[in-house]
């Protein structure tokens, strides 16, 4: 499973959605380039907890963990590896 | 009184203070005083009399203050705009109230093409990084920091003095309905509602807000003004994505104040680490920008039990601000909005302008200082709203025996339903005291032999679950049989405008998978 592609192709279908590949590279920062406001964080939490079936706690709600779309996915990854939670 | 009198008071008795932080760069009143003056010559020199439009749109705060009170000094309008806008609302604003003058940024470069069409065009432009504009080639465009540094030394160019009547703002409705209106606000209307908060919030020069609200929108305007009247300090972060990030600004700057809406407290309650966090310099919050639930209320109190809670209400058209709740009274008066703020009256009227019974519902109608001039260029719109002196706010409400106001819902969103008239604003309230709902919205939709049928849609809380019987269960225990929704629905969030408000008219036409319980 290629998850940045999967991270990639959500925001761009959600977010971006008049956009081109070169609009947004995996490290661009969301906040500073407008991709989400509040109200779309809150979907994009959900759609992670749905999409990779893990939980997002309320203190793992920041940017390191969720401000672009390698650090998503640096943090699925780490939630989903074998040994998460251990 | 004109609003700038405020920056450059403040100015004078504490020119070294932090007015305005923001992402680590502080900014003094006197290095604010200073960019505003010299933004006001600027201008002044090219718009020799007064009452022109001026519009703003940047988001970095201290630009956006400078651009304010420079606009102001210089016998202008402000319309500021939202950094969000789309093409469409950006025409339909400036070629409604034909601005003169805009202050920019280079990062809003995709709207110039637009700008500099516009008809009557406009005179100027003044954008922050001018350089990184690519064809930038019309010879009205300037680079903000040359006309900061050029004038700042010229007092030649005279600033007129303007009568406290005078227009000072126009702010567009962000309107939950329809197009947007422009409210046109004075310098009397803002000048009077700044004092009238500045007291009962008991603000002074110690105060520090955490400012999440965008400033071109009347609540986050009157943090600014109010603010800068006391000469206290502003902590601005604009982007309320990541709370956690607020949450840590506030314990680093010593916030004694931060302000929201409903769905800003609903996010810090439910989606944020806030109880992990001691917030020991923080006096007190305001609530304003739509009903809060009770029940969210009363979360905030146990949460931050040492911290004042202001629920406030009011409208663009009061400037902002026309009810306020005092924080002792948050449990006993439960679900109000308090009394009319200094300076301000409030009562209920019937559908035929009359006077209402004690305890009925009417239609809170406000008097003072604070009440818009009317809207630009609408005189029959601006007739349906001020009426017999008073701002007919088309919020219903009804008055309990000791005068406290408790708001029932807009009279455009009452629900008719059978023979039953109902507020939303009684379900919704019913509906987030169940445990695993986030937030609520309540709408009514046709149906064949109610008129209408009243559908719920739902946010759930992270990491809960709930059916839609065990809702409808809760709301039977606690609501009569016609008040209970028909239908449930399940939204990761609700539609809102940008500052906050429930978009109703986009759930009644919402297709989704019906949820028939």
């Amino acid at each position: 499973m290629d998850i940045v592609k999967i991270i990639r192709a959500y925001i761009f279908d959600n977010f971006l959605l008049d956009g081109d590949e070169g609009d947004l590279t995996n490290d661009d920062s969301f906040l500073d380039n407008g991709v989400v406001d509040s109200t779309g964080m809150l979907e994009l939490v959900t759609w992670i907890q749905g999409t990779f079936e893990i939980e997002l706690t309320d203190a793992e709600l920041i940017p390191d963990n969720l401000d672009s779309v390698h650090k998503v996915a640096a943090f699925v990854a780490g939630k989903t590896s074998p040994s998460a939670g251990t | 009184m004109l609003i700038q009198d405020y920056l450059e008071r403040s100015a004078h008795l504490e020119p070294t203070k932090d007015a305005l932080i923001h992402r680590g760069r502080r900014r003094t009143y006197r290095e604010l005083h200073l960019a505003s003056q010299a933004l006001a010559r600027w201008i002044a020199s090219r718009m020799p009399e007064p009452a022109f439009r001026a519009a703003i749109l940047t988001d970095e705060p201290f630009d956006y203050v400078a651009a304010y009170f420079g606009i102001l000094s210089a016998g202008g309008v402000v319309v500021a705009l939202n950094t969000q806008t789309s093409e469409r609302t950006l025409t339909g604003i400036l070629g409604d109230c034909r601005v003169s003058i805009v202050l920019t940024d280079a990062k809003f470069s995709k709207h110039f093409p637009t700008l500099l069409a516009l008809q009557p065009s406009v005179e100027a432009m003044a954008v922050r990084d001018l350089s990184r504009v690519s064809d930038a080639t019309d010879d009205r465009c300037f680079d903000y920091q040359t006309v900061l540094e050029s004038d700042a030394v010229d007092d030649s160019v005279a600033l007129p003095r303007l009568a406290p009547s005078a227009v000072a703002q126009i702010i567009y409705t962000s309107g939950t309905t329809g197009a947007p209106k422009g409210v046109m606000l004075s310098h009397g209307n803002l000048v009077a509602n700044t004092d009238s908060i500045v007291k009962y919030l008991r603000l002074t020069r110690d105060d520090r807000v955490m400012a999440v609200l965008p400033f071109f929108y009347s609540y986050g305007n009157s943090l600014l003004l109010t603010h800068i009247a006391v000469g206290g300090s502003l902590v601005v972060n604009q982007q309320f994505v990541y709370p956690n990030v607020i949450l840590d600004e506030m314990v680093a700057e010593g916030a004694t104040g931060f302000s929201g809406v409903p769905s800003t407290f609903a996010i810090l309650l439910n989606r944020s680490a806030i109880r992990d966090y001691s917030l020991p310099d923080l006096r007190y919050l305001t609530q304003a920008g739509g009903p809060m639930s009770p029940t969210l209320a009363k979360a905030l109190k146990e949460l931050l039990p040492a911290v004042e809670v202001y629920i406030m209400y009011g409208q663009t058209e009061a400037s902002a601000r026309l009810s306020y709740l005092e924080p002792e009274l948050l449990e006993r008066k439960s679900g109000s909005i308090g009394k009319a703020i200094p300076g301000v009256t409030l009562e209920l009227r019937g559908e035929n302008g009359g006077a209402v019974p004690a305890g009925e519902v009417g239609e809170i109608v406000a008097r003072g200082g604070n009440i818009m001039l009317g809207y630009w260029e609408q005189p029959e719109a601006t007739a349906e709203v001020l009426r017999h002196g008073g701002l007919w706010t088309g919020d219903l409400a009804r008055q309990d025996a000791e005068g406290y106001f408790f708001i029932v819902g807009r009279r455009s969103d009452m629900i008719k339903s059978g023979a039953h008239r109902i507020a939303p604003k009684v379900i919704e309230d019913a509906i987030v005291e169940h445990p695993a709902v986030d937030e609520v919205a309540v709408v009514g939709v046709p149906e064949e032999f109610l008129g209408e049928a009243l559908r719920a849609y739902v946010v759930i809380k992270p990491g809960r679950s709930c059916h839609p019987r065990e809702l409808k269960a809760h709301c039977r225990r606690l609501l009569p049989a016609y008040e209970v929704p028909h239908h449930f629905d399940f939204l990761p969030a609700l539609p809102k405008t940008t500052s906050g408000k429930v978009l109703r008219g986009e759930l009644r036409t919402k297709s989704t998978v019906e949820v028939r319980t």
